[in-house]
């Protein structure tokens, strides 16, 4: 951050020393009203990863609000600022609450389509925002000397507070959780991040500042009309300085803005108008998009990073028989987890077809078939990746089946995936202290690693043999490698119940050994396991009982030497050669 | 990474602060160099909604500049046009008038086309303390800022515009009147006080009115209008047209067959060569619409304008927009010349005392800047515009009435 | 009553030239899940060579789409090949990004060379009409409606009879699959792209008629070729259809009786209605990933 200090002082001393450079002030201001955007579009777009091309109608919206302010009560723009600032987190809040339930291309139309719609209602609606007459502010009160440069400070003033805000929202787990839903949605959730609070809070933190700075633009133009106001053209700027600069880091937007403002301006005045802006808009963004999509920042500090020396596994540390320590909250009696007449069909195809399943407290439960069988569409209705349609499903004495993946994670529900799903983007210590024990806003709002959780991290890590790679980016370790931490990371929310998708698959053999070991380890001191393998010795050894799977249910249930010799087991699974194997 | 972005980052700022520092200079009190020509600062929207009336102007007032040249400019010095093209977009207008008056620092300004575009690049000069003649932007509230800098040259704003319409339509016999009226308008700042002025008068006058609607400016499809209007059949349309609108009306009453005793529309009609070329020529027929200027007026210069326009384009017509823009030229002109220096508060203290004889008749101001002069109706007779009141100005006294069939 | 029936007359006849416009956008989201947010530049783009040779030529401009339609096909094929295919892995909000900044591109070449101007081709039929009953059927929009359901016919027959549409439809279900059964997934998905673009040679040159336009007109047209898909069900050609003439008529009505300002509006009510209600329109099928977190 250092390296800021020099441009930022120039710029705060810049109309200090030259007071009356107007046109090159204007530029900046104006480049300095577009950082503010972009870096506010960052929060929804760049760490949480859902892109918003509707954007600009949050600056339209505070400066309608101060205009209409001004109309009927002549507050002055700069004093409605804030008010401006609040009625487009007001709007945000509505939009996404109905919104943000969409994700991927959804999205991105309906923000666009939310754009236009405003412009259409904002020309309409003539008895409040004085339809395509305009409203038009009061001009600035003080001496024509000073030109712009009260704007100049204003915005320059909220695009640091603005740069501030989102670094701070970085630096906690409300920032790192918005990363993992970047990165997977579906894995954050499962860790117990709950994603729809999130994504409103963070859409609604991307648009205050936005809202402010409206004010203080219609002040600035004196004169608001709803083309004006709510046109696409002006998100299409913003989305396009986060790109060039990078999307989802802090300074990315920044640069972007001032580079995309000054090119944008130099078009202008060279180029041949404002008409030769469109195709310079539209040729930028689509060179970004091939060729830049992360953006400059980090294609410089790709180059810049030095690659890491390849590191292995700590192979003979994982192997040292270490204990971890767990503790497993008070259980009340029963089987921790029921499945009644669980079904899931898509389409035609019945996956679960009315499935019971009992989970007994503190066993290590194993859940066998062939693939295809619906284990792990059960599982994905276990933990609420997926609703069940019809059953029920009751998790520690609580019926479960209705609420979302967050919850069951925050009662004590863990689950690893058979394709690791890690947040590449993040280091591996990141990873591990990304999960969510429960969902206080408190929580929400520490910061992302704390000292503690770290140290536990750490322990947790080094269980596993990769102590040593806890500031890797986890998208650098191999497929093994994450499975452990995805191990590890599971246990950091204290679960009861873990769910194991394929825990020994790409994993070498002695490493099966060491898994099965810290299983064994962990279930002793309470932690239950249901566990899906294919590696058969695996599961015999280490399950008990085994349920068995096949075309949507169980067929099947016993303890391990039980179901090696079942025939109707045999027959749907392990084929001729095994009972032939059996029987001799 | 941290070393490198400072680096990078210095060099950045001593290299940006190096080119800052050539550009940019206190700005002196406007004693001008009377070797340098005069530039006049102009944003027109040459492109998107408004470019037709726009490109008019535009050649309204190069017309002016080349005639002035011709005589010796103003003041004894040369005169420089600057125009930029706005695009019919009311950011660009400020942008661009504000560049105009900061970076180019111009002499002077002559204002844009239409009240939309006029109402924020009036405030930019007020804001500046610079005079703005403006050929187009009668609309009423327009003159409500308290501005003192800004002056309409044009005979009257918005909602005057109608009244000599409606003048001819109590002149005529009872039996003549039209029974009932449409007013379907462009929702522009400009178009809908004419209308709804126009609306009201005749209302009092007992003529029903049995449709009106306002429709975005960028409507295309007039079907759902006329097929309305083909509907209920009203005696009277008038409608609050800019250009592209009037044509598109014109058009599809024809597809769904409906024309009206009497067709009234604003500014579209004053187009002359396109309007005819785009609604056909036998279509014009019987047209009204209330102008600022006609070719055939007597007034000073008028003969001279339409001669060089004709020469610079083709033989055509002046538009009512180039006329304007001229006439708003000359006004500036007049002001500067009884001045004798370019000082924008005495020019506008100038303008608001004094009437102006221009192309279109005098001129004259009241304090907001509203001028007081009245409108003349015109109709397409003939594939030709006449003049047909008031009385004093009529280059004919035969009114068509009632409207020909569409052809 | 007779307003009534005319517009729903016109609703009709501009329904079916929707549905045209917006197959060839649900062709190409079906086949590569790519919202093509360039088709309306792609419209605007033809609908101005169109009138470029209407004036210099003279052709009718519904018939200048004998020629319009092959370029465009070209123009699709080439597009998918050079731009298109790099995104393919990526997220869907890269895929919009990056036909959004090709729409751009194209109104930004259009402004550039041909101005931001209003522009119509007004062929000897363009203001008349039949009348049947108290109804008119202007001219310019029946032989929009004709030529538009000709085209819908002739996609139909190519997608279910021959090879080359099974193929296409193979791929949209299941790409994979496909690939194990010959269907080539880049040669397939470049072909649907270029057809689906291809019908903007039609589409394009019947809008030249019927509607001023100029470059910038292609929001306009993309939200209301947006609002038919989703409604209809991404995807969908069927779908596409009845979506087209559902808002045909949703949009004239709202002009006769409501007021042309709010029939706008209908098309972006009925986006964010439906994708938050019932994400896969009419006819759309619903997708695993939509159903798995």
């Amino acid at each position: 951050m250092k390296w800021a200090a020099v441009p930022l002082a120039a710029l705060v001393l810049y109309p200090v020393i030259r007071p009356f450079d107007t046109y090159q002030q204007t530029v900046l201001l104006l480049a300095f009203l577009l950082a503010v955007q972009a870096v506010s579009w960052n929060i929804i777009s760049g760490y949480a990863g859902y892109v918003s091309l509707g954007h600009s109608a949050f600056l339209g919206l505070g400066s309608y609000t101060a205009g209409i302010v001004g109309v009927h009560t002549g507050l002055n723009p700069f004093l409605a600022a804030p008010l401006g600032g609040i009625v487009a987190v007001l709007g945000a809040l509505v939009l996404g609450a109905v919104v943000l339930r969409t994700r991927g291309h959804a999205f991105v139309i309906i923000t666009i389509a939310l754009l236009l719609a405003m412009q259409v209602v904002a020309t309409n609606w003539s008895s409040l925002t004085n339809g395509s007459n305009g409203i038009t502010l009061e001009l600035p009160f003080w001496s024509r000397d000073f030109q712009n440069v009260p704007f100049y400070y204003f915005f320059l003033l909220l695009m640091f507070a603005t740069i501030g805000f989102s670094w701070a929202i970085r630096r906690t787990k409300f920032g790192t959780g918005l990363v993992a839903i970047r990165e997977d949605e579906g894995k954050a959730a499962a860790i117990g991040v709950d994603t729809t609070r999130y994504k409103i809070v963070a859409f609604c933190c991307s648009t205050f500042f936005i809202g402010t700075a409206g004010a203080g633009y219609a002040y600035f133009l004196t004169f608001l009309n709803p083309v004006g106001a709510f046109g696409i053209l002006g998100s299409v700027t913003i989305v396009l300085s986060a790109l060039v600069g990078g999307r989802g880091t802090l300074w990315g937007p920044v640069i972007g803005a001032f580079l995309v403002q000054i090119a944008s301006e130099l078009a202008t005045v060279y180029g041949g108008g404002s008409q030769s802006r469109v195709l310079l808009f539209g040729v930028a963004l689509v060179l970004v998009v091939l060729f830049l999509p992360a953006g400059l920042l980090p294609a410089i500090s790709a180059r810049v990073r030095r690659k890491s020396t390849v590191e292995y596994t700590d192979q003979a540390g994982a192997l040292a028989s270490a204990r971890v320590e767990v503790s497993v909250a008070a259980a009340a009696p029963g089987p921790i987890l029921e499945v009644r007449g669980a079904a899931k069909r898509f389409g035609g195809l019945v996956a679960v077809d009315g499935a019971d399943l009992t989970v007994q407290r503190g066993s290590i439960t194993a859940l066998i078939g062939p693939n295809g069988s619906g284990k792990t569409t059960l599982f994905n209705l276990v933990t609420g990746a997926m609703r069940a349609d019809a059953g029920e499903i009751w998790f520690d004495g609580r019926r479960i089946d209705r609420l979302p993946p967050w919850t069951r994670g925050h009662l004590g529900l863990g689950r690893t995936f058979q394709v690791t799903r890690l947040f590449k983007s993040m280091t591996v210590l990141q990873n591990m202290v990304a999960p969510l024990p429960d969902g206080r806003w408190r929580t929400m709002l520490a910061g992302a690693v704390r000292g503690h959780e770290a140290d536990r991290a750490r322990e947790l890590l080094g269980f596993v043999g990769l102590a040593r790679f806890a500031d890797q980016p986890a998208g650098s370790l191999s497929y093994g490698q994450q499975k452990l931490v995805e191990l590890a990371q599971v246990l950091m929310m204290e679960p009861k119940l873990v769910l194991l998708d394929e825990p020994a698959g790409g994993v070498n053999p002695s490493l099966v050994g060491r898994i099965c070991d810290i299983v064994r380890g962990l279930n002793e001191q309470g932690v239950t396991f249901l566990v899906v393998e294919h590696n058969i010795p695996m599961v015999l050894g280490l399950c008990d009982p085994v349920v068995v799977f096949s075309r949507g249910k169980p067929i099947a249930e016993g303890p391990p030497q039980a179901i090696r010799a079942d025939p109707v087991v045999l027959d749907a699974y392990l084929g001729e050669e095994a009972i032939a194997d059996a029987l001799t | 990474m941290a070393g490198l972005l400072s680096r990078l980052a210095l060099v950045t700022t001593a290299a940006l602060a190096t080119a800052v520092a050539g550009c940019g200079e206190r700005p002196s009190a406007s004693s001008a160099d009377s070797d340098k020509p005069i530039t006049i600062g102009i944003s027109l929207p040459l492109t998107g909604d408004f470019s037709q009336p726009g490109t008019q102007a535009k050649r309204g007032y190069e017309v002016w500049v080349n005639m002035v040249n011709a005589k010796g400019g103003i003041l004894g010095r040369q005169v420089e046009l600057k125009i930029t093209d706005d695009a019919s977009n009311q950011d660009t207008v400020v942008a661009d008038y504000t560049r105009l008056i900061t970076q180019d620092k111009v002499d002077l300004l002559l204002g844009t086309f239409s009240s939309l575009l006029n109402y924020p690049a009036s405030a930019v000069a007020e804001k500046n303390g610079m005079l703005y003649v403006e050929p187009a932007g009668g609309a009423p509230r327009m003159f409500e800022r308290g501005f003192k800098y800004l002056i309409y040259a044009q005979p009257a704003t918005a909602p005057k515009q109608a009244d000599v319409m409606l003048e001819w339509v109590k002149s005529l016999p009872a039996d003549q009147r039209p029974k009932t009226a449409a007013y379907p308008t462009q929702d522009d700042p400009f178009t809908r006080p004419v209308i709804e002025t126009l609306q009201a008068g005749l209302e009092a006058l007992g003529v029903r009115t049995v449709y009106s609607t306002v429709y975005p400016p960028d409507a295309t499809n007039f079907q759902t209008i006329a097929s309305a209007l083909a509907a209920r059949k009203p005696d009277l349309v008038a409608q609050g047209a800019v250009f592209e609108d009037g044509v598109g009306l014109v058009r599809s009453l024809k597809q769904l067959g409906f024309s009206p005793k009497v067709l009234f529309q604003t500014s579209a009609p004053s187009n002359a060569g396109q309007y005819s070329d785009g609604v056909g020529a036998a279509n014009t027929e019987g047209v009204f619409y209330t102008v600022s200027w006609n070719e055939k007026a007597k007034t000073p210069l008028n003969e001279d304008f339409v001669a060089a326009y004709g020469k610079a384009y083709n033989g055509e017509t002046p538009a009512e927009d180039a006329a304007d823009a001229f006439a708003a030229a000359q006004v500036l002109q007049a002001a500067v010349v009884a001045v004798g220096k370019i000082d924008q508060k005495a020019l506008a203290d100038w303008l608001h005392a004094n009437a102006v004889e221009t192309i279109l008749g005098k001129l004259t101001w009241d304090e907001t800047g509203a001028p007081q002069s009245q409108f003349l109706l015109a109709q397409w007779q003939g594939g030709k515009v006449e003049i047909v009141a008031p009385a004093d100005r009529a280059t004919t006294t035969t009114v068509i009435h009632p409207k020909p069939d569409w052809k | 009553m007779t307003q009534l029936a005319q517009a729903v007359a016109l609703g009709v006849l501009i329904g079916g030239v929707y549905a045209l416009l917006a197959s060839g956008l649900t062709l190409i989201f079906g086949v590569m899940h790519v919202v093509n947010v360039a088709h309306g530049a792609f419209l605007v783009l033809v609908a101005m060579l169109t009138w470029w040779m209407w004036r210099h030529t003279g052709i009718d401009p519904i018939v200048a789409s004998v020629v319009t339609t092959p370029l465009m096909f070209g123009l699709g094929w080439a597009l998918y090949r050079g731009l298109v295919v790099r995104i393919r892995g990526s997220s869907a909000s890269m895929s919009v990004l990056l036909t959004f900044g090709l729409a751009l591109t194209v109104e930004g070449v259009l402004n550039v060379t041909a101005g931001n101007k209003f522009r119509s081709a007004t062929p000897g039929y363009f203001e008349e009409s039949y009348r049947i009953g108290g109804v008119s059927l202007p001219k310019p929009q029946l032989y929009g409606f004709l030529a538009a359901v000709a085209v819908l016919a002739l996609l139909y027959v190519v997608l279910t009879r021959t090879w080359t549409g099974r193929a296409i439809r193979a791929t949209a279900q299941n790409p994979d699959g496909a690939a194990l059964v010959g269907v080539g997934a880049t040669a397939t998905a470049s072909l649907a792209f270029a057809i689906g673009t291809a019908t903007t040679g039609v589409g394009g040159s019947i809008m030249s008629v019927l509607y001023p336009f100029f470059p910038a007109s292609h929001y306009d047209w993309i939200s209301r070729l947006l609002g038919i898909i989703v409604l209809g069900g991404l995807g969908s050609l069927p779908g596409a259809l009845v979506g087209a003439l559902v808002l045909g008529l949703a949009e004239t009505l709202t002009a006769t009786y409501a007021s042309l300002r709010w029939s706008t509006l209908v098309f972006y009510v009925v986006i964010l209605g439906v994708l938050l209600v019932r994400k896969q329109g009419l006819f759309g099928a619903r997708l695993r990933e939509d159903v798995a977190a």
